[in-house]
């Protein structure tokens, strides 16, 4: 195990360098002047390129790289070309409101998700799984934007019980939380009760409710634990998304979070925060995929990683 | 029975989400309430986007940036909500000498930055040297790179403005290598705020962010993250009368609705209305009543690329702006957000052509393109997203009744910007807007040969430069508001190098309570705005 894991970080860390370089020289190629975005249309071109010297953005790509490369292997990320400020406080500050929306969405998307999968399987057949099923669908095909707007229109504009927009107070945090979380709840709901229906109809379970033992801890301790496999790894690659995807939401909820920074980043063509967005979705990818594949051995003993598994 | 439990747990769950949701209502509700009974604080809340560019005006041109800058900073003159030029920190409007390059400049006496400092020229030349080092970085030295030894300090030569000279606390000189009328024009705008020297060279690289926005302005900094929210007070000390508001919040939203449904929802008083929802709140009865239009200095416009073989001919141009109905762009697709332009100066600029009209005749577009022996022309245009690509469809289909095909493509902002730079636009649409009430800002920018090149145009034409230059050196405003209707004509009833389309108008909402809300070009400030205590509508003070 442990040698899988030292393994799966060298790897890991590979992929990143990998990323880093391959982002590095498409952003370079791609077309898009950063000085010209950030001067406007009507600054001359004498202007455009004294701006374009100091920046260092008339070095040779190579050199660039070279550059970025040693000042990152020594924590520096470099300073944003339009906010003038290191990115890694940029970042910083954003992962912060970012982590708070992400969990709360990742939290409510999993207790909302699996109580809804349980229950639909439960009652499989009947009017509460029929509806149940219904509002998943709904939630799946509802994008994350529609959401959000209705959601402030209802309970920010209509019902005046949550802030419009903002991360002033805990309220603020409430609709964000909802709009993210809605449309992964609802996967995370079918792939219970599509697992739980399988595990339901097995043997064993039946032997534990012959022994007389309670409904719902056949139901949670044998049932849900049985199941949990490909729930770990829908909600695994969730987590993923969730903590990178929340783009729309932050705009549109006015958060300061990594999303709005990277989009910003990318509008501006400022490179070094693109470089810095883009490590930092490389890295909670990274990490994800390495926790869910941790999981999955705790989750079920029988699954064993790296040499063990082998022998 | 296990059923039974489960609906009582819900219905618990359920009373105590109604409870959490009613305590986070009450929170809300208390926010705005009146906090004493006595007067009522007069607090404004701005809603516009973050360019998150910071406060620096020597290292942004962004609009939104330049809103709150004014506010806390100030420059030598000022441009009034009517796109006059009026004294700020210095006694008058200064005029050139008989030489047209030597400006002498008096500052009013016992000005006071927001950390009690006094203002001195040696703060001037400060500024501006700060402005001229490379190591700034500064993005609208074009408009001041005319002071001699600018060139020598933007090029790493000299570390000394000599063309601006301290005679003693107040009063300054400032000299030009050679006469540009609109020099005077260019010290009215946020790129010319004054800085003091002390606290500038403290803060370093976080001057402009944060609180280290120190100016002589209306309003001082209270808080600022930087990301959601600036707060500005009253400055006591301001040398020309107490200023009316006594906090301004700026709260930033990236979303255009968002911040409208804010302005709704009594979260903001006043915010700009963008084009893409004007015809939206037009129809709201919460809201309509409380829009308010306004004229810019700005045209949007066509603008062809000279060097393409398929716009050489004068006629074929000619052609293409006739088959277009602008009265009709404007009614439908603005929403009546702007006047169908008749030449490139917007009404308020001197030099504006009142008489001056760009007719829509599809019939006579149809015979031009015949004399010029064209047919099946297809034309390439590529545009931004937003607006340029809405108003474009409609061109699109003016062109094709006249047998025109245009292929149109909207393209990011950063490409879009490296394709017009390096001339690679067969047509393309864009808005340009003067800084101010001035057609050197405008024209010169654009027209002049040498500017043409840069901006998928070329457009060349000695007798239009010539014009333009000497526009540029004239010292009687009448003479080149002559100069400037005379090179517009050319430009846009003889050459029709570019085709005009509408002058914008900008819109924006305010509350019933905000007083003076006025805006006299792009750029929002606070300088006259007041809040009626009075008005039952107003809760926040």
């Amino acid at each position: 195990m442990r040698d899988y894991l030292i393994k799966r970080i060298l790897l890991a860390l590979g992929v990143i360098f990998a990323i880093s370089a391959i982002t590095f020289f498409v952003l370079n190629i791609v077309p898009g002047d950063p000085v010209r975005v950030m001067v406007g249309d009507m600054a001359d071109e004498a202007t455009i390129q004294r701006v374009r010297e100091q920046m260092g953005l008339n070095k040779p790509v190579l050199e660039q790289y070279a550059n970025w490369l040693t000042n990152m292997l020594h924590g520096d990320f470099g300073t944003s070309y339009t906010q003038r400020k290191a990115v890694v406080t940029l970042m910083g500050q954003a992962f912060g409101t970012t982590v708070k929306v992400a969990a709360f969405a990742y939290i409510f998307a999993l207790a909302l998700g699996l109580v809804v999968g349980v229950v639909a399987a439960v009652n499989h057949g009947r009017a509460a799984d029929r509806i149940l099923m219904a509002l998943s669908i709904f939630g799946i095909s509802a994008p994350s934007f529609w959401m959000a707007v209705i959601l402030q229109i209802v309970f920010a504009l209509t019902l005046k019980w949550f802030p419009l927009s903002g991360i002033k107070t805990w309220q603020a945090f409430v609709l964000p939380t909802v709009a993210l979380g809605v449309r992964y709840a609802a996967s995370i709901a079918r792939v219970t009760r599509t697992s739980m229906l399988e595990v339901l109809s097995q043997d064993f379970m039946r032997t534990a409710e012959a022994k007389g033992i309670s409904k719902w801890i056949i139901i949670l301790k044998h049932g849900l634990r049985n199941a949990l496999i490909p729930i770990i790894t829908i909600a695994g690659t969730q987590l993923g998304d969730i903590f990178t995807g929340s783009i729309l939401i932050e705009s549109i909820f006015a958060m300061p979070g990594m999303g709005k920074l990277l989009l910003d980043a990318i509008n501006a063509r400022d490179l070094p925060l693109i470089q810095g967005g883009v490590m930092y979705i490389a890295l909670i990818c990274v990490v994800v995929y390495l926790v869910v594949d941790i999981l999955y051995g705790v989750a079920d003993p029988r699954i064993r990683l790296g040499e063990e598994a082998a022998e | 029975m296990t059923n039974a439990i489960s609906r009582r747990n819900f219905l618990k769950g359920s009373v105590a989400t109604a409870a959490v949701a009613s305590l986070a209502a009450c929170g809300s509700s208390s926010d705005a309430s009146s906090s004493d009974g006595g007067a009522k604080k007069k607090v404004l809340r701005w809603g516009q986007s973050n360019a998150k560019l910071g406060l620096d005006m020597q290292k942004s041109t962004n609009s939104g940036s330049s809103s709150i800058s004014e506010s806390i900073f100030e420059a030598p003159l000022r441009w009034t909500e009517d796109n006059e030029l009026v004294p700020c920190l210095l006694t008058e409007v200064p005029t050139f000498e008989a030489d047209g390059v030597t400006l002498h400049c008096t500052l009013k006496e016992n000005i006071k930055f927001h950390d009690g400092t006094t203002l001195t020229a040696n703060d001037v030349k400060y500024t501006f040297e700060r402005m001229f080092t490379p190591a700034t970085g500064g993005k609208s030295t074009y408009m001041y790179d005319r002071i001699k030894g600018a060139a020598e300090m933007l090029a790493g030569t000299a570390t000394e403005l000599e063309g601006l000279t301290v005679e003693d606390d107040t009063h300054f000189t400032i000299v030009l290598t050679d006469p540009m009328a609109s020099f005077v024009s260019n010290l009215g705008i946020s790129y010319a705020q004054i800085f003091p020297k002390a606290a500038c060279e403290a803060a370093g690289d976080k001057w402009g962010w944060g609180t280290d926005c120190i100016g002589t302005g209306k309003y001082k900094v209270a808080s600022n993250d930087d990301t959601t929210e600036i707060v500005l007070e009253k400055f006591a000390d301001y040398h020309d009368g107490e200023p009316a508001l006594d906090e301004i919040d700026v709260i930033y939203y990236d979303d255009n609705n968002t911040k409208l449904m804010a302005f709704k929802n009594g979260d903001i008083d006043w915010c700009e209305l963008s084009p893409d929802l004007l015809a939206q709140y037009k129809a709201d009865p919460d809201v309509k009543d409380m829009i308010t239009s306004f004229e810019t200095l700005g045209v949007h416009f066509i603008n062809l690329n000279l060097n393409s073989e398929n716009l050489k001919d004068v006629r074929v141009r000619e052609a293409l702006s006739l088959a277009i109905d602008r009265q009709a762009i404007v009614d439908n697709t603005l929403s009546g957000a702007g006047i169908p332009a008749g030449c490139w100066l917007a009404p308020q600029t001197p030099g504006h052509d009142d008489s001056a009209v760009l007719e829509y005749d599809p019939e006579k577009a149809k015979q031009l393109l015949q004399e010029a022996g064209v047919s099946n022309l297809t034309l390439d245009c590529k545009v931004r997203k937003g607006q340029y690509e809405k108003y474009m469809t409609v061109v699109q289909s003016y062109w094709k009744e006249i047998g025109v095909t245009m292929n149109l493509s909207v393209e990011d902002n950063g490409v879009w910007s490296s394709d017009w730079a390096d001339g690679n636009l067969e047509v393309t649409a864009l808005g340009w807007y003067p800084l101010f009430a001035d057609a050197d800002n405008h024209m010169y920018t654009y027209f002049y040969s040498e500017n043409a090149a840069k901006k998928s145009s070329f457009y060349n034409s000695a007798e239009v430069d010539d014009l333009l230059s000497r526009a540029r050196v004239s010292q009687d405003p009448d003479e080149r508001a002559e100069l400037y209707k005379q090179a517009d004509h050319i430009i846009t009833h003889e050459d029709y190098a570019t085709i005009p389309l509408f002058w914008p108008k900008g819109t924006f909402v305010a509350k019933s309570y905000v007083k003076n809300a006025k805006v006299g070009n792009l750029i929002y400030h606070f300088f006259d705005l007041d809040i009626d205590t009075s008005d039952p509508n107003y809760t926040v003070g």
